[in-house]
């Protein structure tokens, strides 16, 4: 079964004359593991793929399915669970809460979703000393630097421990080095942790890491390569 | 060029013989895979050098064949050194064999300019990826050489990549644009003109 499947998925905002085609039948799959890189022009429709295969937003038509599962069956608020519990997600801006420290905010989701504050943390700062900031767990996002934080992010969108990390242009905010440890990071999630990885950037520095790029463009997919195969 | 500096910047480093200067190049560079000198070229080199003042040939030991001796810098050669790292120098892009590919294919029609670009994104991309995995495989205590080179590299691919999206963007308005016809050019010299 593949993680994650969608089939004719189609996006379209605003209706008549002033419709606007975003995502155009884009059918794809993404296994367990794998780091797959979105990428295309500004316009071409990678982030609100991304959001449709993250339940974010609901398809005009087709449909994603996460785990054999489809999401358009469900009610809001299986899919809010669905998100909080199989799904990570890292943005460009790290969206950390400021007055929260490193394993705060890494842990604030899952203790979100019920899980005793102090287990949260706890499972949160696992996820933080694996990604090399053992020793800044009580730091919080002004004592930082961007690459820190958003690895911070990372281990946010881990902390659940999801089967999926959905990454939005995880890099646009870094400079070269710090955005070459995230790339770098989101490869070890996917190989180390065998977790799928989507991740759309229009950078193919960054794309370069990935093991399989999906060209977007004018909301369909234009190309498709492979840059590693897999055992 | 850059040759026969570097020689010059090691035997500013200490004195040596043609055999070890060649050796000393090879790591200065991370390896003879990356820049390949011949000793015939090191030898060569070293007597312009001398010829010119740069390098002087200490007194070769006894039983030491001649062109075998141990070489050291002298005050001019240092003072070249000090110039050659005072200048900038020159990126070269002019004569681009994938370039020369893509208006290949416009002004023959035999193929679409932008599956021409994308194809060669998809194998810079591959490219791309490879030199991040060696890079990522080397030791930055031990092998900073090849790591620096490899950042080069990436970066270069990188520019390369950026330059076929731009490129891809402006297809359009390139198409409407007349052929640039051949000029003609009179016999002799022609008169100079540098791109950069």
């Amino acid at each position: 079964m593949k993680l994650v499947r969608t089939e004719n998925l189609t996006k379209i905002y605003g209706s008549g004359d002033a419709a606007v085609t975003a995502l155009d039948n884009v059918s794809m799959e993404v296994d367990s593991g794998e780091f797959v890189a979105i990428m295309g022009p500004s316009g071409c429709g990678k982030s609100t793929l991304l959001h449709l295969i993250g339940g974010l937003d609901r398809p005009t038509d087709g449909k994603v399915e996460i785990e054999g599962v489809s999401l358009s069956d469900m009610k809001d608020d299986e899919l809010a669970r669905l998100r909080r519990t199989r799904i990570g997600l890292v943005f460009q801006f790290y969206n950390l809460i400021p007055v929260l420290n490193a394993v705060e905010n890494a842990g604030l989701p899952i203790a979100l979703d019920g899980k005793k504050y102090a287990e949260a943390k706890k499972q949160a700062a696992e996820w933080l000393s694996r990604f090399g900031l053992g020793d800044r767990l009580m730091s919080r996002p002004d004592q930082l630097s961007g690459g820190q934080q958003q690895r911070v992010a990372v281990a946010r969108a881990l902390a659940a421990e999801p089967a999926l990390v959905l990454a939005d242009e995880p890099t646009g905010n870094l400079d070269t080095r710090s955005a070459d440890g995230i790339a770098s990071l989101l490869r070890q999630v996917s190989k180390d942790f065998g977790r799928a990885v989507v991740m759309v950037t229009h950078d193919p520095r960054i794309a370069a890491y990935a093991d399989r790029i999906v060209f977007l463009k004018d909301g369909r997919i234009s190309d498709q390569t492979v840059l590693e195969t897999r055992e | 060029m850059s040759v026969r500096y570097a020689l010059i910047g090691l035997l500013a480093q200490q004195p040596r013989n043609g055999y070890e200067l060649r050796s000393a190049f090879e790591a200065l560079v991370g390896g003879g895979e990356n820049w390949d000198v011949k000793p015939a070229q090191v030898y060569t080199t070293l007597d312009r050098l001398e010829k010119a003042g740069f390098v002087k040939k200490q007194r070769a030991g006894k039983g030491e064949r001649s062109g075998k001796g141990t070489y050291a810098i002298t005050e001019a050669g240092r003072a070249s050194l000090r110039e050659w790292f005072g200048q900038g120098v020159d990126s070269k892009h002019v004569q681009d064999e994938f370039f020369v590919k893509l208006a290949s294919s416009m002004a023959s029609g035999e193929a679409d300019p932008a599956s021409v670009i994308q194809t060669q994104r998809v194998h810079l991309l591959r490219q791309l990826h490879d030199a991040t995995a060696i890079r990522d495989s080397f030791d930055p205590h031990a092998e900073m050489a090849q790591i620096l080179l490899l950042d080069k590299a990436m970066m270069h691919l990188e520019a390369d990549l950026r330059w076929l999206d731009i490129t891809e963007q402006r297809l359009d308005e390139v198409k409407k644009q007349p052929q640039r016809k051949p000029e003609f050019r009179p016999r002799g010299r022609p008169r100079k003109r540098s791109i950069v």
